[in-house]
């Protein structure tokens, strides 16, 4: 048997949580490079095309989520790499304060990015 | 304390993770989930603030449209869809078996991801520059 390939500290509930956003990530990411991308002449729209697209409240909806669920799957596995460093419990309490609020920056980043868009409209 | 029921690989040193000799094809898996994350969150950050460009406005997006269509580019595309491609697929695999699903087949499981890898980018690879094309 192979040992385990990995164990982190921080307990099962992260690697179930890593699990369902992994699994909610090979539908969203995979609906994203779809329809961003491999259907879009190019593989990459101009701007009017980007604003036309972001201003579907469907598209809008799924792209946000999108950006949440990877955002939180990317963190959680730097956070699970940090840890495996062999921190201390201060410094792990850090490091998951600290990628917090890079990804609640992030996000907010990529929501206001997407409305100032569609509140710009195609001019 | 909780009793130790299997030895961990906590404190392993970052340069260790890279260092595959003697190793099983399980711990390659490792390397590669692990290299591939830490290229896919590099990405991930670059690609939001690539975006910023159209904030900017549309002539600041429409030129990184251009840039982004340069055959370097196009490539580079391919080695991100391969980095997801072996992420997502193994990334599966680890989850069914960490379920109790195909535990006895984790190994086929794991080359079957390998093939799909190397598949869908070749795909994804001929449509990128057919498009282009």
């Amino acid at each position: 048997m192979n040992k385990p390939l990995t164990r982190e500290r921080a307990g099962s509930w992260s690697w179930i949580f890593q699990a369902f956003t992994g699994a909610l990530l090979l539908i969203l990411l995979g609906l994203h490079m779809v329809a961003q991308h491999f259907i879009v002449k190019g593989g990459l729209r101009t701007y009017a095309d980007v604003v036309t697209y972001i201003s579907n409240p469907i598209i809008f909806v799924l792209e946000v989520l999108f950006l949440i669920v990877v955002t939180w799957h990317a963190l959680l596995g730097v956070r699970a790499i940090l840890f495996d460093l062999g921190l201390k419990p201060a410094a792990e309490r850090r490091v998951t304060v600290i990628l917090t609020v890079i990804g609640v920056a992030a996000v907010g980043y990529g929501v206001w990015l997407s409305a100032t868009l569609v509140a710009r409209g195609v001019s | 304390m909780s009793v130790e029921v299997e030895p961990k690989p906590v404190g392993r040193k970052p340069l260790q993770w890279f260092d595959v000799r003697g190793r099983r094809v399980g711990m390659w898996a490792y390397v590669a989930m692990r290299l591939s994350a830490i290229g896919l969150v590099l990405y991930l950050f670059l690609h939001l603030v690539i975006l910023s460009q159209l904030a900017v406005g549309p002539s600041a997006w429409d030129g990184f449209v251009a840039l982004a269509k340069s055959p370097a580019f196009l490539a580079l595309d391919v080695i991100l869809i391969v980095g997801i491609l072996a992420h997502g697929l193994n990334g599966l695999r680890l989850t069914l078996v960490g379920l109790g699903i195909g535990v006895p087949r984790h190994k086929t499981m794991l080359w079957i991801g390998l093939v799909l890898t190397l598949a869908l980018a070749l795909l994804s690879a001929l449509a990128i520059f057919a498009a282009e094309g």
